[in-house]
């Protein structure tokens, strides 16, 4: 192994986790052995042996490494045993793979590979997306005698909540006190021990509403899913920035450091400038504490910290310096982030003449909020509505969560970003809504879901929510 | 209220060249209108095929120019379309064969380079091809593709150097006529006074026809289409096969499509019959392309006429034009179309004889000309 490399990444010792690597593999890089780990994937091998740049831009041939790092950025695109463009994220190791950089666009693949025949399935109930608001609702389906059909396209259930380790802020009945990679483990259990059928690493590409089917992609295998009802629980993606280097290896959206440390073991950089201090950022920035990298401060574009006060306490504990007012202006680096710039910011937001800021850093974190993935339901024919307060376009929805189409219905950060507790209670409220369509006895139970989502949404951090929902409920 | 010597009735491919050719015959008080963005209707959908292996003397005769202007094109615009002559190559049965032999006779006397070749030389020019089942190939090395996006932007920013309006979000809702003479036409927005009006209004264009009282024989086909991901290019010609056409662009996505054999329709949606149905066909073809990751999928419309010929020139009204009916080759059509329309309303006939014989009147004195070579 590379020692420099492995010695400099990996994390060896960690407050809440433990990392079950599994045996090693090696595989060759333009020609070098790199020694992995079985679980990882191709992407963190590469950077945990020291690895940053992976490819070179198809126009201006600028580096690119890791940027998402669960498969949604195409940043890590590599040539993989002849094929061209495979997300190496997202690829788990196998031994003897070769891989290859791409410069520019890649070559045309070499080989060739079969299919497997197109499967039709007849579902009662899909739900697509595995997260909480997903796995909760799977388990009141199948608690009321419907075995519904959950469709993740991560190799793990759990969604966000697996990269969790902090305590969970929300009510004690949906896991407040509570880190979130044990709230998630407690909700794989049940789907399993419920026998709920799931297909993982199987994305969702496409709706057709003509006939209502839902196209899904595994490993190599088209499978067409013709329900009765649709839950769509896809959760919401990071929102890029624009500013100059954007693109530079270094440069991590916050969710991808995250992976990293919390699923991987590794170390994003030796030194962070985190930007953006919602709880995200600020939750993060704790984190990459906790795993042993330095944070050089957080940067915040608002005037005021918009997360909670208890995080931010605990990162100033550390003497880590908040910016408010204060955005990225440049990331530096020929290969890799070497130096960031900031700038203040006046409050029409507005860059201040000679306020920049220089910062020896290797690595910058975005935590600029996330948008919902509605794409789906956009395709599928669903009305849509813009709401700030919901972080994006959103569904238009009646009060148990369905669209404007009487056999879609949608919870969690989708349906506006939120929090995994609410998300919990809306896979729950969306769960009965479906099983009262269906002729069952739900009346009450949505009664009280929809109060328990009322008492969540009462405290101050839900009078954005509640002005967002006014905008996109009908009825 | 404006006036304006020319409104022009859709902002695909038709109308902004139609356009383009009357600035460059000095007339400039004209206006484009289009319902939604430009190339939003079929232009903005198509597979990008510019070819002249037609079965019919007026579409080889229309092509074979288009395919000149083409080229003018893309040294005179103020930016490329991305014209390339990567040859069309259509694969052929046994059985097609003598048919195809016929055709490129005909092409051959009205000056088009095609000709017929054996699968050996298939292999030549696409190595990765599979010719299992295949008898040879008819192959036009001066046929093409552009990029339909270039193309409508470059024609954008000819048109706004020459200072002529484009409106777009704005719909023409109806024409005026008085004593058999145009006299207005009114969109949501504003009215514009005219004797001259150009149907390029595709998909639309049978009810804007509607609004004075004439009546197009035309029918609506979704026909879908969808792209990969991108690799450097190595596959310069479009390849056909039956139904099956696809090229790679110049930005390196793999764009084709097939036929489902569907009834008219007046709906966009894409279905979940057309990528299973296009992966098996391409990869029957082109093996090598099988990792390959589908990007997007889309539908748009043919707009049909019973003979497959567009429907060009004046009609019964005085003043009012058609640019419609492209049954699937509008885009290729393009700048043949415009500058036949151009000629017309400036000269009162169209530059090519040939093009005379595709009017309004065919349908009504039932010389109706059959094209053949329709694909996807
Ligand atoms: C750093 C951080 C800290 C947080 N802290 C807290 C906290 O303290 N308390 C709290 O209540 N909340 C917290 N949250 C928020 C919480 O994690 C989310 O609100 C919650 O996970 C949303 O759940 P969800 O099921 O809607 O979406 P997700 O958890 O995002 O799950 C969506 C799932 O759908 C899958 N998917 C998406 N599209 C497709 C497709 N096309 N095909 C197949 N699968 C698809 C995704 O892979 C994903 O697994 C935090 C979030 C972050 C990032
Ligand atoms: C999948 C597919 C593949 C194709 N492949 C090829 C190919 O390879 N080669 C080729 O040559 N052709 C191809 N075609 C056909 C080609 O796309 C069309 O023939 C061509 O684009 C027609 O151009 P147009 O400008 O006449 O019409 P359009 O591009 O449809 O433009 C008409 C415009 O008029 C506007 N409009 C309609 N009504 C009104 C109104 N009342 N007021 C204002 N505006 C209005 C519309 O919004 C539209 O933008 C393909 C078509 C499809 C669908
Ligand atoms: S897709 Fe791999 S880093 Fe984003």
């Amino acid at each position: 192994m590379n020692k420099k490399g492995a010695g400099m990444r990996e994390i060896k010792s960690h407050p809440i986790l433990h990392f079950d690597r599994g045996g090693q593999v090696e595989f060759s890089f333009e020609g070098k052995r790199i020694t992995a780990y079985q679980s990882e994937t191709v992407a963190m091998a590469l950077y945990r042996n020291g690895i940053n740049v992976f490819s070179e831009s198809s126009k201006l041939h600028r580096p690119r490494g890791m940027f998402c790092a669960i498969g949604k950025c195409s940043s890590c695109m590599m040539r993989v045993n002849g094929v061209p463009n495979v997300r190496t994220c997202i690829l788990p190791v196998r031994s003897n793979m070769q891989v290859e950089r791409q410069h520019g666009l890649g070559e045309k693949p070499s080989g060739v590979v079969h299919f497997l025949s197109p499967v039709e399935r007849e579902e009662t109930v899909t739900i697509i997306g595995g997260g909480p608001a997903g796995l909760s609702a799977a388990i009141v389906f199948a608690e009321n005698g419907v075995k519904p059909l959950v469709i993740e396209q991560n190799p793990l259930l759990g969604g966000q909540l697996i990269k969790q380790t902090h305590k969970f802020f929300g009510s004690k009945n949906e896991g407040a006190g509570i880190r979130g990679i044990k709230i998630a483990k407690e909700m794989i259990q049940k789907v399993e021990n419920l026998g709920i059928p799931t297909l993982a690493r199987s994305s969702a590409f496409g709706f057709y509403p003509e006939t209502d089917t839902l196209g899904v992609f595994k490993e190599n295998q088209y499978i067409k899913v013709h329900s009765n009802y649709y839950l769509f629980a896809t959760g919401a993606a990071e929102r890029m920035i624009p500013f100059e280097g954007n693109d530079l290896p270094g440069v991590f959206g916050a969710g991808a450091a995250q992976t990293m440390m919390n699923i991987f073991g590794i170390k994003p950089g030796n030194r962070v400038l985190m930007v953006g201090a919602g709880n995200v950022g600020l939750i993060i920035s704790y984190q990459l504490l906790q795993a042993g990298v330095e944070v050089a401060g957080v940067v915040e574009a608002a005037p005021r910290i918009g997360g909670y006060f208890v995080h931010a306490a605990k990162l100033r504990r550390f003497g880590v310096p908040i910016l408010t007012s204060t955005t990225i202006k440049r990331a530096i680096g020929v290969a890799r982030v070497e130096k960031a710039v900031t700038v203040s910011l006046d409050d029409k937001f507005n860059e201040i003449p000679n306020s920049e800021k220089e910062w020896g850093i290797d690595t910058v974190c975005l935590s600029t909020g996330l948008i919902p993935s509605v794409t789906l339901l956009a395709q599928a024919g669903c009305k849509m509505k813009y709401s700030p307060y919901l972080s994006g376009y959103v569904p238009i929805r009646n009060k148990n969560l369905m669209t404007t189409k009487e056999n879609i219905f949608i919870a969690g950060d989708v349906s506006g970003v939120e929090e995994a507790s609410t998300a919990i209670l809306e896979g729950q409220l969306a769960a009965y809504s479906i099983l009262k369509k269906m002729g069952k006895d739900a009346a009450l139970q949505i009664d009280e879901t929809r109060s328990e989502l009322e008492k969540l949404r009462s405290g101050p951090f839900g009078t954005k929510i509640l002005k967002g929902l006014e905008e996109v409920q009908y009825e | 209220m404006e006036s304006k010597d020319v409104v022009i009735i859709g902002g695909g491919i038709t109308g902004l060249s139609t356009a383009y050719y009357l600035a460059k015959e000095g007339l400039r008080n004209i206006v484009v209108i289009e319902k939604s963005y430009l190339g939003s209707g079929s232009t903005g959908r198509c597979g990008t095929g510019i070819r002249q292996q037609f079965t019919t003397r007026e579409h080889i005769i229309l092509m074979r120019e288009s395919v000149k202007l083409w080229k003018e094109w893309e040294n005179n615009l103020p930016k490329s379309v991305h014209f390339r002559q990567g040859g069309y190559l259509w694969l052929l049965k046994e059985s097609e064969m003598d048919a195809y032999r016929e055709y490129v006779r005909l092409q051959n006397i009205l000056g088009v380079n095609s000709r017929i070749i054996g699968k050996d030389d298939v292999k030549l020019i696409v190595p990765d091809i599979n010719t299992e089942g295949i008898a040879g190939a008819s192959w036009c090395p001066s046929d093409g593709n552009a990029y339909p996006f270039d193309t409508i932007d470059a024609l954008r920013i000819a048109l706004k150097r020459f200072g002529i309006l484009i409106r777009q979000f704005e719909e023409v809702k109806e024409i005026k006529v008085k004593n058999g003479i145009i006299q207005q036409v009114v969109t949501d927005k504003e009215t514009f006074n005219t004797h001259f009006v150009v149907d390029a209004a595709g998909f639309g264009a049978r009810k804007v026809a509607r609004m004075v009282g004439v009546d197009l024989p035309l029918k609506l086909y979704r026909h879908q289409i969808a792209v990969s991901e991108p690799v450097k290019v190595f596959l310069e010609p479009m390849v056909v096969k039956g139904e099956l056409y696809f090229t790679q662009t110049y930005r390196g996505r793999i764009i084709g499509g097939t036929d489902l054999n569907e009834q008219p329709t007046e709906s966009l949606s894409s279905t979940d019959e057309f990528l299973p149905q296009f992966a098996n066909e391409i990869l029957s073809v082109l093996p090598t392309i099988s990792s390959l990751n589908v990007m997007r999928q889309w539908a748009g419309f043919y707009v049909v006429t019973p003979d497959h010929h567009p429907i060009l020139g004046g009609t019964d009204l005085p003043g009012f034009l058609l640019g419609v009916g492209f049954s699937g080759h509008g885009f290729m059509l393009g700048p043949v179309v415009g500058k036949l329309l151009a000629t017309y309303i400036m000269h009162g006939t169209m530059y090519l004889p040939e093009a005379n014989n595709l009017d309004l009147r065919r349908f009504r004195s039932g010389c109706l000309i059959q094209e053949k070579a329709v694909i996807g």
